[in-house]
C-alpha cells in the first residue's frame, strides 16, 4: 500500500496535483450552489417586498 | 431545417427548467465516470517507461487544460450569439462560464507546475504553452472584472462579449503553441485518428476523465446559469412560479 502512495518517488508531486485538481472540482460545485442559493434568497426577498 | 429547438433556448423560463432538470444527471454521471477513470489511471494503467508514475498527473492535468480551452470557446461562442441575435440567455450563459473556466485554468497551471518540477526541474518556465495559458487566466479575470465594473447590464453584456470574442484568438495560440514554437511542454498526449503513442490501458482512463470533466462542466454550468437567470430576470413573473 505504501508503494502505491509513494508512486515511485513521485508521490510528493502527484498527490498534491490530484488534491489541487479535484479540490477545485469540489470548490467549483460548492461555489455554484452557493451562488444559486444566494440568487434564490434574493429573489424570494423581492417577492415578499412586492406581493 | 427546424430551428424551433434553438428558439426555445432563447426563453429564460424554458432554459431555467431545462437546467434544473438536467444538472443533477450531468453531475451524477460525471461523478461516476471520474471514480472509474481515477481507478483506471491510478491503479490499472502501467507506469510510463520514461516518466514512470509521474505521467499519472496527466489524468488531472490534461482534462483541466482541455476544459479551460473548451469553456472559453463556449464563452466566446455564447458572447457572439448574444451580440448577433441579442439573446439575453446567451449573455447569461457566457457569464456563467467565466468563473468555471477560470478555476479550470488555475487547476491547469497548478497541476502543470507540480508536473513540471520533477520532469523539467522547475515549477515555472516562460514556455509558450505555459505563458499562453496564463494569458487565458488573465482573459477570464478581465472578462469577469469588466462585467462587474459596468453597472448597466446591457452595456456590461456588450463590452464583455467584445472582450471575449477578441480574446478567443488566444485559444488556437494555446493549442498550437507546442507545434509552432520549441518549448519545454510536450505535444498533445493523444491524437485521435492517428497512431496512438500510448497503450490503450493508459488512454481509456484519460478519455473517460475528459468525458467526466465535460459532463461535470455541464452540471456546474447549468447551476450557475440558473443563478444568473434569477438575477437578470428579477422582475419577471416566471420567477414567482418557479420559486413557489
Amino acid at each position: 500500500m505504501s508503494e502505491f502512495f509513494e508512486m515511485g518517488g513521485y508521490g510528493k508531486y502527484l498527490w498534491p496535483a490530484f488534491a489541487l485538481g479535484f479540490g477545485i472540482v469540489v470548490l467549483n460545485l460548492v461555489l455554484a450552489w452557493s451562488s444559486l442559493r444566494n440568487a434564490e434568497t434574493q429573489a424570494r426577498r423581492r417577492m415578499e417586498m412586492k406581493p | 431545417m427546424n430551428w424551433v429547438w434553438f428558439h426555445r433556448f432563447g426563453s429564460p423560463p424554458y432554459v431555467y427548467g431545462f437546467a434544473r432538470r438536467w444538472a443533477p444527471w450531468f453531475g451524477a454521471v460525471a461523478g461516476l465516470l471520474m471514480v472509474v477513470a481515477l481507478y483506471g489511471g491510478l491503479v490499472l494503467a502501467p507506469a510510463d517507461y520514461q516518466q514512470k508514475d509521474a505521467f499519472r498527473m496527466m489524468y488531472v492535468h490534461a482534462p483541466s487544460a482541455t476544459m479551460s480551452l473548451m469553456v472559453y470557446s463556449t464563452l466566446a461562442v455564447a458572447s457572439a450569439v448574444g451580440l448577433i441575435w441579442r439573446m439575453k440567455v446567451a449573455h447569461a450563459a457566457a457569464a456563467a462560464c467565466a468563473p468555471i473556466g477560470a478555476w479550470f485554468t488555475v487547476a491547469t497551471l497548478g497541476t502543470g507546475m507540480l508536473w513540471g518540477k520533477p520532469m523539467w526541474g522547475t515549477y515555472w518556465e516562460w514556455d509558450p504553452r505555459l505563458t499562453s495559458e496564463l494569458v487565458l487566466l488573465f482573459l477570464y479575470f478581465g472578462y469577469m472584472g469588466l462585467r462587474a465594473a459596468i453597472e448597466d447590464p446591457q452595456k456590461a453584456d456588450k463590452a464583455s462579449a467584445l472582450l471575449a470574442i477578441v480574446g478567443a484568438v488566444n485559444i488556437p495560440i494555446i493549442h498550437y503553441s507546442v507545434v509552432w514554437w520549441n518549448g519545454l511542454h510536450q505535444e498533445n498526449s493523444t491524437k485521435l485518428g492517428s497512431d496512438a503513442d500510448m497503450a490503450w490501458s493508459m488512454v481509456w482512463p484519460l478519455l473517460l476523465m475528459l468525458l467526466a470533466f465535460a459532463l461535470y462542466f455541464g452540471a456546474v454550468f447549468l447551476i450557475r446559469l440558473r443563478a444568473e437567470l434569477l438575477r437578470r430576470e428579477r422582475n419577471a413573473s416566471w420567477i414567482r412560479e418557479v420559486l413557489s
